[in-house]
């Protein structure tokens, strides 16, 4: 029976090898109709519903008569569906910037002046971005995407381990118990609201107390989007500090130490892989905030003159796209799909460390939860 | 983790250096409170406290409290307070004063306008290695209280003598920005009152590893009071500016709440109204969890049940890690590439919800994986050990067992996904409009393939974040778009923050009780 060797290869399903021809016939045609489903749906044909429709079917048939088989294969499917999905974004939007790198090249990074960054040389560009003489050079946003991810660091990193040591170590438990859940609350709050705060009342604030020549800046929104990832960054440093074990804690004490020594040079080295995470999942949100970003800033898509000027009105990455997406065809809209590409680079980069490092942690803290 | 730490065993009377110490930190914060008014604008230069103005009240409390730790500093180098110093005031210390000295002579050269605008960076590094080392040549209760001394005096110093005054004005030809006396007054005596409260608490401590305990806690319980005020003062701002618009022409009896039950109607006598946007995010929550919750609860369970470490569960957790922060811009992005063409060419609710679906999967993925792992595999050898096959423990054990840490999970997901506007803006669109999307009511069987047909679904809709944003971008053509704009995020802010509360509150209920069984 081919339907039954096919089938006996797969993962996990040996034990399955004794199954019956009805059960090797659903799934075999259970998972032809969910790839007929997906290819016609990447072809782009109505007809994907007609495998849709068999799918369901063989899905609800088994169910009914050997739902242990069933289960388990529907379940392997979702499980594969989060790589899929990682591979569509990922095949989609390199696919949709190729246009852009064909007709920049590697002037899609490219500076006004000739310059050769790691070996790489950058040829000029007459303008950064124009949609008249068809230029897009991303360096004004990457450089606006850094500026703002580092003053938001500068405030979310230091203030929001200091807010972690505050709820792990000082707090009596009451306050504690009240603290963290507001904390977590505060987390929640979208982005857009962040936006509207920034995009009302504190543009013309700095305005008009620090005399600024324009609308909206990289310090400002590198602030809203620090506060905005204080809470997160406290409530993962938090979680991180509480994961040390009491009993190193108590070893430090009973050899006299304060609490203070105890947390600078037991709990804090302990824990600082969790915490490095929390700072690094801080950067990924920090990188990836569109709305309060493109609400606050002036959009305008220069290096600012000069570089230092952090009250200058330039353009990120994610405020980029947010806002040009709808007027953009052609080569324009390569180019979003290329900044598109470079954000989703560099936050999984980030991820993936992020990732590396907390496994580092439960490692060397020998798995104490 | 146990409780019990150091006490102190004696405990008489606080002594006279204490008590000094303790003003100054009293002091400190008053300062420091009224200067981030100060900042914020809220009070300004024109106020007066106890019949002087704001500033000099400012300047005024800093000096009383840099005599205050000089007294307590060489007090206690002079033997007549009861303290434990070290030999010197630690790199810590040194490194923060040596910090600012470098940016105080190097902000001064600047204000001088001698040596240009990075001439002047060497002198100042210079300068600040000098403070580093001289500064650890002290011991400690000289050397941390005698530079918060130095800084304390300067600052009052320059706002007394009116050095410094609210009309004095720098402005940097390579900045955008000019920094004013009213504003900079304020910040440097918020900075120096910290300093300087700092320098007490060290000394209230009575120096030494006690008082670098109580220096730090000092900060950091400030840090995160300050933390708390700032975000709860946001969320206050929103509600007052917001709640009146929200609530105009609500009436219990007979019931009305205009705002929320009304359309825009873009008429100037009717209470324009958030309705269709309320259902329209309503319709996205729904629909991406239906979506997205079944396939993350399928995965987490094949992960934790049938799956063993491999190099296939790690690509799975590379890929939901991925997932998880992936931008959420990226994923819009994706949908305006992959599901628009393919959904009816134009931005529409169904790509709306399934790229929600997308992003509410790992989250929900994540939680639910973390829960099912989390019950006791006692569970599931009772259930072996019955008889049970492992699909039917995994759906009546197991899955119970878990459910209220996925519910939890879903809840929280489903928060983070209803404020979500960036993906919303590149796949769904939809602006201000009067009649709420009817999905329920526009399923229609077509002859052609794929059959069904649901006009409401194809279209774009209204939701709650991007009628935020639309308010911004296009204005409103009310004179009140404002207001407008307040009430929207006020009813938003209220919709998300209870989904948060629910999410956590159940958590937080469940956890006890399983700590109780």
């Amino acid at each position: 029976m081919l339907g039954s060797t096919l089938f006996g290869r797969l993962p996990r399903l040996e034990r399955a090898s004794g199954l019956s021809t009805k059960a090797a016939a659903m799934l075999a045609v259970l998972s032809f109709s969910l790839f007929a489903t997906f290819a016609l749906f990447l072809l782009n044909s109505p007809l994907a519903a007609v495998p849709l429709v068999a799918f369901v079917g063989a899905v609800a048939y088994g169910w009914v008569a050997h739902q242990d088989v069933t289960a388990r294969v529907v379940t392997l499917i979702a499980t594969t569906s989060t790589i899929a999905i990682l591979g569509l974004i990922t095949v989609f939007i390199f696919y949709r910037a190729i246009p852009a790198f064909r007709v920049m090249g590697t002037g899609l990074f490219g500076f006004t002046d000739p310059v050769t960054v790691f070996g790489v040389s950058l040829p000029a560009v007459e303008t950064f971005w124009s949609t008249g003489s068809n230029t897009y050079s991303l360096v004004p946003m990457i450089w606006g995407t850094l500026v703002t991810t580092a003053i938001a660091m500068v405030i979310a990193g230091p203030l929001g381990i200091a807010g972690a040591l505050f709820l792990a170590e000082i707090a009596p438990p009451m306050v504690r118990d009240a603290v963290k859940p507001g904390v977590e609350i505060l987390a929640g709050i979208p982005s857009i609201v962040y936006g509207y705060l920034g995009f009302v009342t504190l543009n013309t604030f700095l305005f008009e107390n620090l005399r600024m020549s324009n609308l909206g800046s990289l310090f400002l929104v590198g602030l809203v989007i620090g506060l905005m990832a204080l809470p997160t960054v406290v409530s993962v440093a938090d979680d991180a500090l509480t994961s040390v074990p009491a009993s190193m804690r108590d070893g430090s004490v009973a050899m006299g130490a304060t609490e203070w020594q105890t947390t600078k040079s037991i709990t804090l080295p302990a824990a600082l892989s969790g915490v490095s995470a929390a700072v690094l999942l801080g950067i990924g949100r920090a990188i990836g905030e569109t709305m309060a970003a493109t609400v606050i800033i002036g959009h305008s898509q220069q290096l600012p003159q000069p570089l230092a000027d952090v009250f200058a009105s330039t353009e990120t990455l994610t405020s980029l796209i947010a806002s040009q997406y709808g007027n953009a065809d052609g080569t324009h809209l390569s180019a979003l799909f290329a900044a598109g590409v470079v954000l989703f680079v560099t936050v999984l980069v980030l991820s993936v460390g992020a990732r590396r490092v907390e496994l580092r942690m439960e490692k060397k803290l020998g798995g104490d939860p | 983790m146990s409780d019990e730490y150091a006490s102190t065993l004696v405990t008489d009377e606080t002594t006279l250096g204490e008590r000094v110490a303790s003003t100054v930190i009293g002091i400190g914060l008053l300062v420091f409170m009224l200067s981030v008014l100060a900042v914020a604008r809220v009070v300004t230069e024109e106020a007066s406290v106890l019949g002087i103005g704001l500033y000099d009240f400012l300047a005024v409390g800093l000096l009383t409290m840099g005599l205050g730790v000089g007294v307590v500093g060489v007090g206690s180098a002079l033997g007549a307070f009861d303290t434990t110093p070290d030999q010197t005031p630690g790199t810590v210390t040194a490194g923060v004063f040596g910090a600012i000295a470098a940016a105080a002579v190097w902000l001064a050269t600047l204000q001088l306008g001698v040596l240009g605008p990075l001439g002047g960076f060497p002198v100042g590094l210079l300068a600040g290695a000098v403070t580093f080392v001289g500064l650890g040549l002290l011991s400690e209760d000289i050397g941390s209280t005698l530079p918060a001394v130095v800084v304390a005096v300067a600052v009052s110093g320059a706002v007394l003598t009116n050095l410094l005054t609210p009309a004095w004005l720098w402005d940097p030809e390579w900045l955008s920005a000019a920094f004013s006396g009213s504003m900079t007054i304020p910040t440097l005596t918020a900075a120096a009152a910290l300093l300087t409260a700092w320098a007490g608490a060290k000394a209230y401590g009575g120096y030494g590893s006690e008082g670098r305990q109580a220096g730090a806690y000092l900060l950091v319980a400030l840090n995160a009071l300050g933390m708390l005020a700032v975000l709860l003062a946001v969320i206050l701002f929103i509600v007052t500016k917001g709640i009146g618009p929200a609530f105009e022409g609500f009436s219990l009896y007979p019931f009305d709440w205009p705002f929320v039950l009304n359309g825009y109607s873009f008429r100037p006598d009717v209470v324009n109204g958030v309705f269709p946007a309320i259902v329209g995010t309503l319709y996205l929550v729904v629909g991406a969890t239906v979506t997205g919750v079944p396939v993350a609860v399928a995965a987490a369970v094949f992960l934790t049940e049938y799956a063993e470490q491999g190099p296939f569960v790690g690509a799975v957790e590379i890929a939901t890690n991925g997932l998880w922060s992936t931008p959420s811009v990226v994923y819009g992005l994706f949908g305006y590439a992959f599901l628009v063409p393919r959904l009816g060419g134009t931005t529409s609710l169904l790509s709306g919800i399934l790229v929600l679906g997308f992003m509410l999967m790992p989250l929900c993925l994540i939680t639910s994986r973390e829960a099912i792992k989390s019950v006791p595999d006692e569970y599931r050898d009772a259930s072996a050990a019955l008889g049970v096959s492992q699909w039917e423990t995994i759906k009546s054990v197991v899955v119970p067992a878990a459910m209220p840490g996925i519910v939890t999970g879903v809840i929280l997901g489903v928060g983070r996904i209803a404020g979500e506007t960036a993906p919303i803006l590149l796949v769904m669109s939809g602006g201000l409009r009067d009649d709420a999307p009817n999905v329920l009511g526009s399923f229609e069987f077509t002859s052609a393939p794929p059959f069904v047909a649901n006009d409401a679904l194809l279209q774009s809709a209204p939701a709650l974040p991007y009628q935020l944003y639309a308010t911004i971008t296009s204005g409103v053509s009310a004179d009140n778009a404002v207001e407008y704009g307040w009430g929207t995020a006020f009813v938003l802010l209220v919709v998300v923050l209870s989904f948060y509360a629910v999410g956590i509150a159940t958590r937080m209920y469940f956890r006890r009780r399983l700590n109780y069984e």
